[in-house]
């Protein structure tokens, strides 16, 4: 204020001392009795004309009535732009904390340039006044920052309100016209800047065929120096262009047609999408130049998914998907799970794009893959999980040979015949090729018209997808397989040096049932190498693999050999080897258990034939396995077990004492427990004594599962199989544990209950827990008595020993001082014999 | 009796390699209980006439003192060298092989009695077969409830073997227990 009153000439009377209220005003004794005394020094006081002061003194003097709430306003406003400019200022972090002292005596905060985001926020939420066209603006913005938006929506709508005003008070003040003018800031600017981006939208989205150049002046607000403008042109230029693209491809007319007459709508037609086509190739290549700034390459990406989620079939989805992929495997989380979300809805909405996407995008990723020497992030080949093959692609190949063959039989007998046609009149011949070739014309057009895809072409792409995703899968195994040499060391990111080995191993399981037969050989030996833990001999550490991978190896293994079971039926020696000696290998907290779980139930419980000597080895291995952890493991192992015995008739002779096996033993006379081989094990030798302890143990559901298979020789219902999977009872377990409550009784009843009966085993449960909470209690209470008990026995002795040490010094130290008092006369009459 | 010399050792355990592979340590360093001697003894072949057997050294050691003449059979024969000085196991060996076996079929119940004739095995006689079976590999055979049966050579791979129609050879027939009815005399 004080400034500007330095511009005009006038002196001005100095400001008002800030008011205080009249209750704070203390007057002392003295005063009032000087003005007592001097009544008319202070007269002048009464007389004054505090109107015409205050009028002066704020300034308004020579305003006239009318004008004088408008100037009022203004300095209201004034003020609070000058307040909104320090908050916006001071929202942003200072870049330095010190402050500067000027000349004149004021502090500066310096301020760092705004980051566009805050702002961002500002103004997306005074757009949210407006059109539908700028909500989708907020939206993919408030993703982020939703309590920010809020405060500056609030903002926003006060700096509305402000916009509005000065808008009024325009037409009266010439004068206060100037002096806004003056002030305004960036800020205005950018207000307006936003509106015009708004009203673009709106006009576009309401009428797109008149107004299709305004697309034009949107790009040109992209080109803008202000990032936060940038950002914002970009955006609305994205709900827009979602919202106008039309559902099929833009064909640009070609030279011919351009030449031909056509109706004026046909024109306007033209026209529109030419301009729609043009602009939209713009909007993707400014994209393209802004993705690689790192400042905007969160928007630049998120309006390229967008726009591949939303249209894959229009025009330049090669380009865009390539930007896409080529982010999959970027080290910004953000970018990347935009990146797979946008990829993983191309594979699920096929209809959209009628497949071509999905092959494209798979061979750019398998590319990718080859590229980068399979270092990349797990996410690159998870979204492979998500894409679904046709069920009978593996079998329409041999259709088609077959059909092949009778086609090729057909055409042998119409060569034979065609030759005694031969006598046939050109004009028959003639027509009947003009009706052939008409109807191939008709089915042309109508092929290309209709929105059904072709059965033969879907075929085709997806049999091609199909390879592409198993090269990536075979480059992935190939890579795990080879000595990683000097990489190995450089690669400190993800998950060891084989990331991608997880994801690659869960696609191969559930693509398992479309590998062809011949790759299946070659398969099989990966897998067998991998299993066995790794690459050669140059095994150092960190390249061998943990053992749920090599679970994971073999599960995959099984899968791929029992989807081809109609083939021929094939033992796999050796992933029972590996099995045999990874269930030693495990360790609960490292390892997971489920996937443990998942290969018990595969190779154990569901194989049809097993030989004795090796499933009497799984069983003695089970059950040692069983003793040594938790509770989840071991009801998965008994399970297992239990599984293994019904079916295996002659192991059971594992649960009779008879020590060297008697005469079921087979070859190997004696038990080697630590064999590598199960089949060399010589487990048939052995007795099952962990039964014994594991029906003591503490968890009830083991035990009685233990006691049942103990007795599994003399009980009667031998005839039923055990219904709980190895994996769902070591879910059982584990969340039964998770959730401390009390062991329910798992009792399995005589034979007839189907799968699926939670029911009825939760109401036996109910039967049983209160009897077992009962003893429960007990138990529990008598066991901490003892240790208590214990534990006071401990403190009392060792308090004993103390005392009674402390005793012993006591005395000794007694003695000593008797001693020495009776030595001392003695000593005295020596010494004095001596000098004597 | 007398102890094989380089060739022969050489000649049998290849023999004997085909079909165990590693495990033939199994065989040379099994440990024997029999006999009076606290400490275990091992095993060791020995050459009689033309019959090599598998006998442990505490019976080798009571067997010097039976004349070569008078001395018929010892231990477990596991086959015999021809005129030419070639090799053959025979089925006698069975048992040793059948429990160090790397490479095992299993045949169909209705196919087992045409193995014990004497045939060889065709692929619709097949139950079960162990992978990576390369040709020319030793395989056993046995049945369902893993009898073993006899023993062969592998004349397809495993995965050769999917492909082919059900009536090929899988595996060509060695020596089989039949045998014991049908060559009694020449065992």
């Amino acid at each position: 204020m004080g400034k500007k009153g330095q511009k005009q000439k006038i002196i001005l009377p100095p400001e008002l001392p800030p008011e205080t209220s009249d209750n704070e005003i203390e007057v002392s004794d003295e005063d009032l009795q000087f003005v007592d005394e001097n009544r008319d020094y202070a007269g002048f006081v009464s007389r004054l004309d505090t109107q015409s002061i205050t009028k002066h003194v704020t300034r308004v003097a020579d305003v006239k009535e009318d004008a004088l709430e408008a100037l009022y306003e203004k300095r209201l406003k004034k003020k609070q732009l000058q307040k909104e400019q320090e908050d916006n200022k001071l929202e942003v972090d200072p870049v330095d904390a010190l402050p500067v002292k000027t000349l004149d005596g004021q502090l500066l905060y310096r301020t760092a340039t705004k980051t566009s985001r805050p702002s961002e926020e500002g103004e997306t939420g005074d757009d949210d006044k407006e059109a539908t066209a700028d909500q989708s603006v907020v939206k993919l913005t408030k993703a982020e920052r939703r309590a920010k938006l809020k405060k500056s929506k609030k903002e926003a709508k006060k700096q509305g309100t402000e916009l509005a005003k000065t808008e009024v008070e325009q037409t009266p003040q010439a004068a206060v016209l100037d002096e806004v003018k003056k002030d305004i800031t960036a800020e205005e600017a950018f207000e307006d800047k936003k509106r015009k981006i708004a009203e673009l939208g709106i006009a576009v989205l309401s009428d797109p065929e008149s107004n299709i150049k305004s697309l034009k002046d949107f790009l040109q607000i992209c080109k803008d120096n202000d990032h936060a403008i940038v950002k914002l042109g970009l955006l609305s230029l994205l709900a827009v262009f979602k919202d106008i693209i039309p559902g099929y491809r833009i064909r640009l007319p070609t030279e011919k047609e351009l030449q031909m007459k056509v109706s004026k709508d046909v024109q306007k037609m033209r026209y529109y999408e030419s301009t729609l086509l043009s602009s939209y190739k713009a909007y993707l290549q400014r994209l393209a130049a802004l993705e690689k700034q790192s400042s905007f390459q969160h928007v630049a990406i998120r309006c390229i998914c967008t726009l591949l989620d939303a249209a894959p079939h229009f025009n330049f989805w090669e380009s865009l998907l390539g930007v896409v992929v080529r982010n999959i495997s970027s080290s910004d989380d953000v970018v990347r799970r935009l990146c797979c979300s946008t990829i993983k809805s191309i594979f699920t909405n096929e209809g959209k794009h009628g497949g071509e996407a999905t092959l494209e995008a798979v061979r750019l990723i398998a590319d990718h893959v080859k590229a980068h020497n399979c270092q990349l992030h797990p996410d690159t080949i998870e979204v492979f999980l998500h894409l679904s093959f046709a069920e009978d692609l593996g079998r329409s190949k041999k259709t088609d040979e077959k059909n092949k063959v009778k086609n090729k039989r057909n055409k042998k007998r119409k060569n034979v015949e065609e030759p005694s046609k031969l006598p046939e009149n050109d004009r028959k011949r003639s027509k009947r090729e003009l009706m052939s070739k008409m109807r191939g014309e008709v089915e042309a057009d109508y092929k290309s018209v209709a929105f059904t895809p072709d059965v033969i072409e879907q075929r085709r792409m997806q049999s091609e997808t199909l390879s592409a995703v198993f090269e990536t899968y075979f480059r992935v195994l190939k890579h795990t397989v080879q000595p990683v040499a000097a990489s190995s060391e450089a690669n400190a990111g993800a998950s060891g040096s084989h990331p991608l080995l997880a994801p690659c191993l869960r696609g191969l399981g559930k693509f398992s049932h479309l590998i062809d037969l011949d790759f299946m050989g070659d398969l099989i030996n990966h897998l067998r190498m991998l299993a066995a833990g790794g690459s050669n001999s140059e095994n150092t550490s960190g390249k061998s693999l943990t053992v749920s991978e090599r679970l994971q190896c073999c599960i995959v293994a099984f899968k791929v050999m029992k989807s081809n079971l109609d083939a021929l039926n094939v033992d796999l020696q050796d992933f029972f080897v590996q099995l045999y000696n990874i269930i030693l290998e495990y360790m609960p907290g490292r390892d997971q258990g489920e996937v443990l779980a998942e290969a018990l139930k595969i190779m154990l419980c569901e194989d049809r034939q097993h030989d004795m000597q090796k499933a009497a080895a799984f069983v003695k291995r089970l059950a040692t396995f069983s003793l040594c952890f938790g509770s989840a493991e071991s009801m998965a192992a008994l399970v297992t077990l239990k599984h293994l015995l019904q079916k295996n008739v002659k192991c059971r002779n594992l649960l009779e004492n008879d020590a060297g096996g008697g005469s079921v033993s087979g070859s190997i006379a004696k038990f080697q427990p630590y064999a590598s081989d199960p089949n060399l094990s010589g487990a048939l030798a052995s007795v099952l004594w962990e039964l014994n302890l594991l029906s003591k143990h503490y968890h009830g559901n083991i035990s009685t599962v233990a006691s049942s298979i103990s007795s599994m020789n003399i009980a009667h219902n031998q005839v039923f199989l055990s219904n709980v999977s190895p994996i769902q009872a070591f879910k059982d377990m584990s969340l039964e544990q998770q959730s401390l409550s009390p062991p329910n009784d798992l009792k399995q009843s005589n034979g007839k209950r189907k799968r699926g009966s939670v029911p009825f085993r939760a109401e036996h449960s109910l039967d049983t827990s209160s009897v077992d909470k009962d003893s429960l209690r007990k138990k529990l209470s008598s066991h901490f008595m003892l240790l208590r008990d214990i534990k006071e026995n401990q403190r009392l002795r060792s308090e004993l020993d103390h005392a009674t040490s402390s005793l012993q010094l006591y005395e000794e130290y007694k003695q000593q001082m008797g001693k020495d008092k009776r030595d001392k006369p003695e000593k005295r009459a020596r010494l004095n014999g001596l000098s004597k | 009796m007398r102890p094989l010399d380089e060739i022969e050792t050489t000649a049998v355990f290849e023999k004997i390699f085909k079909f165990t592979g590693n495990n033939l340590k199994n065989i040379v360093e099994n440990p024997s209980h029999e006999g009076p001697d606290a400490n275990a003894g091992r095993y060791c072949f020995r050459l009689n006439k033309t019959k090599v057997y598998y006998v442990s050294e505490s019976l080798v050691k009571r067997a010097t003192n039976i004349a070569r003449s008078n001395l018929v059979s010892l231990g477990t024969c596991i086959g015999k060298f021809t005129h030419a000085g070639n090799f053959h196991l025979t089925v006698q060996c069975l048992s040793l092989l059948a429990s160090n076996a790397k490479h095992k079929v299993w045949l169909k119940p209705t196919s087992e009695m045409s193995f014990l004739y004497g045939n060889h095995v065709l692929k619709g006689g097949l139950g079960r077969i162990t992978e990576n079976i390369v040709p020319g590999d030793g395989v056993i055979v046995f049945s369902m409830s893993d009898v073993p049966l006899g023993f062969g050579i592998a004349a397809k791979s495993t995965q050769d073997c999917r492909k082919m129609d059900p009536n090929g050879i899988v595996v060509l027939h060695q020596a089989d227990i039949g045998e014991y009815l049908r060559m009694e005399d020449e065992l």
